[in-house]
């Protein structure tokens, strides 16, 4: 397998038609009246020698007709009457050859030969694929760590397996982090928000009486909060490669939005990961007692049809067998922590993956439809149906709003556009034929009473059931032999074979996906739980646990880690808690600089990682503090409303968690694309931390940070008119502790140097389009805003915070910021006073937002 | 060059910490700011042919044989059996000999052609990685399979830059299947990776205009704040530095917190000197019309080339402009065309313009993909890795000079082959780098670019 290369094919000629026999008679009757009118009539536009295989049809060889193209099989042996072949030459349905009919003395031929069976000795050269990689290879692989099962580690926990790393290296850990810091990391790490000043005041009490008894409750309270699933759900998605559109020609998937809240509804359910997997990968084949559930299973397959596509592609075989690929990688990377996609085009060069198990993947993908939606238009060659959903909860919303449109007056406007259409030929028709197309699938998704129905992406079992041919190098024009269906063999006892002609498969590879006897799946999900909690993982190359993959840096934890999980069967909130309760979550995140020396980059784990918050938590971050975030769900996407090919998602105004941002492939927010967000274009396998200038500009000048920090001042004035007040309490609610002397210092220094400026376009600090009108409704919700008092264990200045926060009519909204309307004054005589104080208390916020402190988790 | 990584800390906390407690004008805090500065000019290891870089990035990979692989062989085969491989696929567009030196090109660059002359061909190139992603990685990080430094970061660190106000290292254009890992600076510190500038995608990008055919300050968003100004900005900003130099005391130690301090005074500095040089105000029709800005086809990458010029011209280091669409599979007689014509003439544009600033002879451009393609398929062509063609102009090369080559059908380099680590030990050479001492101490290894490789090609040199 080291030196496989592409070349490894032996071709071999067969007299006989996999298996079939034929008479010397009738094989004459194709020599002499089929053979002849094929060359003649079809070749041309179907066969290889041409180049051409107009609507994926060849006719060159049986196994082309058998196959047939988009339509389906050419032929059906035996039966004239059901061949699409006799369809098109009869001009039914078809007209081919589209010139001229044949002789009518020809079509008769064909009729005969296809009702004595079609005869025919045409046999695609045979391909033959051998794979360089042996059973024994096989065997072999399998002493590699990752392929074995993972071992109980008796008598030992976290801390222990990290302690032995570190002694036998010398170093000390850091002593454990204070109340503060310890909340904003559980807070960050679990809901995805920070503290608010109540919940600081009462953590750092208890803290103070029993440090694990307060670390426990509240992380028990946390884990039960619905910002949990917002947090760890986008985890998943990051994996997932969840996009709301097809990347390349970009078509919008707007029903995508389900299987995101279905995710976030997971992790919040505490659905156990291997539930959750089988969910995903077969939920339409799991039972289901009752509609809600199995529209549920329904759109957890969505994670199988959100991936990227070439809607542009002609070629429909291409098509499929690049889909296939897709979800092939997907899976494998997600749950196996595998690569095998690699052995799409020859053996994989590392694992002992030969082809063949590819291929054996691939027929039970090649089993399973696919639906995604989208329309034939334009550059789009290749829609398919979408899921009915059995609960029709009214569809999914669109954010145009208000174009409700009866379906007479669409069918209407069909019928006009049929009309139009007749006579006209070229590019007006094509454009007609787009509008047309668009229309009907309006049309298609609306009931009878005119409401939208509820469609859902994701897999159904297909009609057929097939095994894959092998494609030599991958190409889609060079099948060799086939595969029966199965899994990869160097996980052992997991690989199955299927050849029911019923099932396609999937549910066995739920199964073996998630089986307590497979070495990787487990061991896969603990170290992405790892990395998302310690900043780290324990395995770097998160998806690929293969021979090129690095090893652990904590085997025997990660393997801890693997067992505790399956013994708690894959309770990931139960992980997450044993995790955080330990003594290596809780550490500071101090520079020692002998250890730094002996490991800068903390491999042994002998502090806390400081890390930058993600996008998300930048964003929702800033929404907290400014006491406009939205704590509701959008109800669908505002993707929806945005028709064939989204446009500019930057949506300054959106106030929803970030999560819930529309995510376009190649097309990202500009909150989230700066504050590397991995492309949707593919599973990820962790984020980057970059730091850029450009980060820098948004910060310090991007609309929405603007009118956070000018909420975040208005909120503060509302709170106290004194500037110290004012001054302590925002660093409060922006650091999850009380300022420091130095940043006092620093912070009277800015106020008083702090010249105003008149100059400039006002800052609107409008809260968003969307929820404005149910801002007072969700200031009231569970996570809204920074409730509650001013310092911890002071005394709450002036009014009480938890009302200043809930904004009514009279909120701080009403108010305006800084930059804001108050200051309108500005243009026809300077500055008033209130306006400059505004001013500069929304910059000095602003200011807290983008440093350091706040953009970095210590 | 290897400064003690302490030493540096402590040299770039003085300089900030100083910056942040005296209140001090925008210029004070600018000159201040250059000194000992880390991405200040620096030694290089032998005397440098050339001082900037262009890289022009075919994303999807070109095809060499229909452009500067010259293989009458292969439009002799065209038809036959490829040897199991495929039907072989002559090119789909004639070569002539150009210029004085008689360099084969096709007839698909026409304007790049009356250049031949300032060429070096490198037709030996070949990469281990079959598939974009990873290819794109080979050719820029010299690693498929880790996320490394970028060649424009090496760069950067190894020769920092001549003007503080702008980044080191710039990209303009599309990207290619492996994203923005491709301009990272990985272990490097932050400073070193590339800036994102959307600049030319007047037309096509969902109606959104950034910058027009001229190119302007929008093309980097939140360029300019709205509301404060420069003044009051500067007295935000030394609060943030205080802030940040309170944190940065507390932990010690902490890149990130450098890193961000770093980003931010660039990005004071962007507003002012970015929009000065993305402003093509002051570029005549002329210029503008010999990068093809204002052709529907050329307008787009004739802008990010004039830009690209403007800003090494302004000091920026490494600039990278990226073209995506070249993964022609399917339809390539139609398609490769197109994707020529649309930098054929901003290219032909970009060299002349060098030239005649006197720019080109110590600025390198660089035109590659990550790498070739089949010389066999049936209206498209496959991905081919191990034979491919790049080439080099200016800084330092032999121009009209064709290096290395591959079999007589294009398939595999077979002379003087160059594999992308010794691809990046010549640049690097070029720019007066040692590939093998320009290394960076991490977890306890040295690294380098060219990981373990890496062979200069000396025979290109002028």
């Amino acid at each position: 397998m080291k030196q496989a290369t592409l070349f490894l094919l032996l071709i071999t000629l067969t007299v006989t038609a996999r298996g079939q026999e034929y008479s010397a008679e009738q094989l004459k009757y194709f020599e002499t009246h089929i053979r002849p009118a094929l060359v003649k009539y079809c070749y041309d536009c179907h066969s290889v020698d041409a180049g051409d295989s107009r609507a994926g049809l060849l006719v060159d060889t049986r196994e082309g007709l058998m196959q047939g193209g988009d339509s389906g099989p050419a032929i059906v042996p035996g039966n004239h009457a059901d061949s699409l072949l006799w369809e098109a030459i009869t001009w039914e349905g078809y007209e081919m050859p589209p010139s001229q009919q044949m002789p009518a003395s020809v079509i008769d031929k064909f009729k005969t030969w296809i009702d004595m069976g079609a005869p025919d000795p045409r046999v695609r050269e045979t391909l033959e694929f051998k794979t360089k990689i042996t059973k024994d290879d096989i065997e072999q692989g399998r002493s590699h760590w990752a392929f074995q099962p993972p071992q109980p580690q008796a008598g030992q926990d976290i801390d222990s397996l990290v302690a032995a790393g570190l002694a036998e290296s010398g170093l000390q850990p850091t002593r454990a982090a204070d109340a503060f810091t310890l909340l904003r990391r559980l807070n960050f790490d679990i809901v995805g928000l920070p503290p608010t000043p109540s919940e600081i005041e009462v953590f750092a009490d208890a803290f103070k009486v029993n440090p694990d008894a307060a670390v426990s409750s509240k992380v028990d309270e946390l884990l039960a909060r619905p910002q949990f699933g917002e947090r760890w759900g986008r985890h998943w998605l990051d994996v997932a490669r969840y996009a709301e559109s097809s990347g390349s020609r970009n078509v919008s998937y707007p029903h995508a939005w389900r299987y995101r809240d279905y995710v976030i509804d997971a992790f919040n359910n505490d659905t156990h990961y291997d539930q959750f997997i089988k969910e995903q990968i077969a939920g339409d084949l799991l039972p289901a007692k009752t509609d809600e559930q199995w529209q549920n299973n329904l759109i957890a397959t969505g994670f199988l049809a959100i991936g990227m596509k070439h809607h542009d592609e002609k070629n429909p075989r291409k098509f499929m067998s690049d889909m296939v690929d897709e979800q092939i990688d997907t899976t494998t990377q997600a749950v196996l922590g595998l690569t095998v996609a690699c052995a799409r085009c020859h053996d994989h060069k590392y694992d002992p993956i030969p082809t063949d198990d590819y291929y054996r993947l691939a027929g039970i993908f090649y089993s399973t439809k696919t639906y995604y939606g989208t329309t034939r238009i334009g550059q789009n060659h290749r829609p398919s149906d979408l899921l009915l959903l059995p609960v029709q909860d009214g569809g999914t919303p669109a954010a145009r709003g208000g174009r409700t449109q009866s379906m007479a007056s669409i069918q209407q406007r069909i019928d006009e556009l049929d009309r139009q259409m007749r006579g006209v030929a070229g590019k007006d028709r094509r454009n007609l034929r787009n509008s047309r197309n668009r229309l009907v699938s309006q049309l298609q998704s609306l009931n009878p009473d005119g409401t939208a129905k509820a469609f859902g992406m994701g897999v159904q079992e297909n009609g057929e059931m097939i095994n894959a041919s092998i494609l030599l190098g991958g190409e889609v024009d060079k099948p060799a032999q086939e595969v029966q269906r199965g899994f990869v063999q160097v996980l052992g006892d997991l690989d199955f074979a299927v050849s029911s002609r019923r099932e396609s498969g999937r549910l066995e590879l739920a199964e073996a996906l998630t089986s307590k006897d497979n070495p990787l799946t487990a061991r896969v999900m603990m170290n992405r739980v790892w990395m998302h909690l310690l900043g780290s993982p324990l395995v770097e190359t998160t998806s690929n646990f293969g021979l090129s993959g690095t090893a652990p840096t904590h085997p025997e934890l990660l393997d801890h880690l693997a067992v505790r999980f399956m013994a708690k069967d894959w309770d990931v909130k139960a992980m997450i808690r044993e995790i955080v309760m330990s003594k290596t979550y809780r550490r500071s995140s101090q520079y020692v600089v002998t250890n730094y020396e002996e490991d800068p980059d903390n491999k042994l784990l002998w502090r806390a990682n400081p890390r930058q918050v993600d996008a998300e938590v930048l964003r929702d971050a800033m929404l907290a503090l400014s006491g406009q975030l939205s704590a509701e769900r959008p109800g669908g996407s505002v993707l929806a409303g945005m028709g064939g090919r989204p446009g500019s998602v930057n949506l300054p105004d959106n106030t929803y968690r970030s999560i819930y941002l529309p995510v376009v492939r190649d097309n990202l927010p500009e909150s989230l694309d700066l504050f590397d967000f991995p492309d949707p274009n593919m599973s990820s396998t962790g984020r980057n931390e970059s730091i850029v200038p450009t980060q820098a500009l948004y910060l310090m000048n991007g609309e929405f940070v603007q009118a956070q920090a000018s909420a975040m001042a208005a909120a503060l004035q509302q709170q106290s008119s004194s500037r110290e007040e004012q001054v302590r309490t925002a660093f409060l609610w922006a650091y999850s502790r009380p300022a420091t002397s130095e940043e006092l210092q620093a912070s009277v220094a800015f106020f008083r140097e702090f010249v105003p400026t008149a100059q400039g376009t006002p800052i609107s600090i409008e809260p968003a389009a969307g929820p404005r009108g149910r801002a007072g409704r969700a200031g009231q919700a569970a996570g809204r805003g920074m409730a509650g008092g001013g310092r911890p264990g002071g005394r709450d200045p002036g009014m009480n915070r938890e009302q200043g926060m809930n904004r009514g009519g009279a909120g701080p909204r009403g108010r305006r910021g800084p930059g804001g309307r108050t200051a309108a004054g500005r243009g026809r005589g300077g500055v008033s006073a209130a306006a400059t104080s505004d001013q500069a208390l929304a910059v000095f916020c602003q200011t807290l937002m983008a440093s350091a402190r706040f953009r970095i988790l210590n | 060059m290897n400064m003690n990584r302490r030493q540096a800390v402590q040299t770039i906390s003085t300089s900030l910490g100083s910056l942040a407690f005296t209140a001090m004008t925008t210029r004070e805090a600018l000159a201040y700011a250059r000194q000992e500065n880390p991405m200040a000019p620096r030694e290089t290891h032998f005397p440098a042919r050339a001082k900037r870089v262009i890289m022009l990035f075919m994303n999807g990979a070109p095809s060499h044989v229909d452009t500067f692989d010259y293989k009458p062989e292969l439009a002799e085969a065209d038809g036959k059996s490829g040897g199991g491989r495929g039907r072989l696929m002559g090119p789909i567009s004639p070569f002539r000999q150009r210029g004085n030196s008689g360099l084969w090109i096709s007839d698909l660059f026409p304007n790049v052609s009356r250049h031949a002359d300032d060429l070096c061909l490198i037709r030996s190139m070949h990469s281990d990685q079959p598939n974009h992603p990873t290819a794109e990685r080979a050719a820029h990080t010299g690693s498929a399979q880790f996320v490394r430094p970028s060649l424009g970061a090496w760069s950067v660190y190894g020769l920092g830059t001549e003007n503080a106000d702008l980044p080191g290292f710039v990209v303009m254009g599309q990207g290619g299947r492996a994203g923005r890992v491709c301009f990272g600076s990985s272990f490097l510190p932050a400073r070193y990776q590339a800036t994102q500038v959307n600049a030319g995608l007047g037309a096509g990008r969902g109606g959104r205009s950034a910058g027009g055919p001229g190119g302007s300050a929008e093309a980097i968003p939140n360029i300019s704040n709205s509301s404060l100004s420069e003044s009051a900005q500067r007295t935000q900003l030394n609060l943030l530095a205080r802030l940040n130099q309170a944190t940065l005391k507390q932990e010690r130690h902490q890149p990130q917190v450098e890193g961000i301090m770093q980003s931010y005074e660039l990005a004071f500095r962007m507003q002012s000197s970015m929009p000065t040089v993305m402003d093509l105000s002051a570029e005549t029709e002329r210029t503008k019309a010999m990068y093809g800005i204002g052709e529907a086809a050329t307008s787009d990458f004739g802008t990010q080339c004039l830009l690209a010029r403007r800003m090494v011209e302004a000091g920026v280091r490494f600039v990278e402009v990226g073209t995506s669409g070249w993964d022609h599979h399917a339809r390539l007689a139609e398609l490769l065309p197109e994707s020529c014509q649309a930098v054929d003439k901003p290219i032909a544009g970009l060299l002349a313009d060098l030239k005649q600033r006197d720019l080109l002879k110590d600025t390198l451009v660089i035109f590659a993909g990550e790498f070739g393609r089949t010389p066999h398929g049936s209206g498209g062509r496959g991905h081919n890795n191990r034979g491919y063609t790049t080439w080099m102009a200016g800084g330092g090369v032999k121009g009209g000079f064709s290096y290395g080559a591959t079999d007589e059908l294009g398939y595999e380099a077979s002379e003087n082959r160059m594999h992308t680590h010794d691809w990046h030990a010549t640049i690097l050479h070029l720019m007066g780098l040692d590939h093998e001492k320009l290394t960076y101490r991490y977890s306890g290894r040295d690294f380098r670019l060219t990981n373990v490789g890496g062979k200069v090609a000396h025979d290109i040199f002028a």
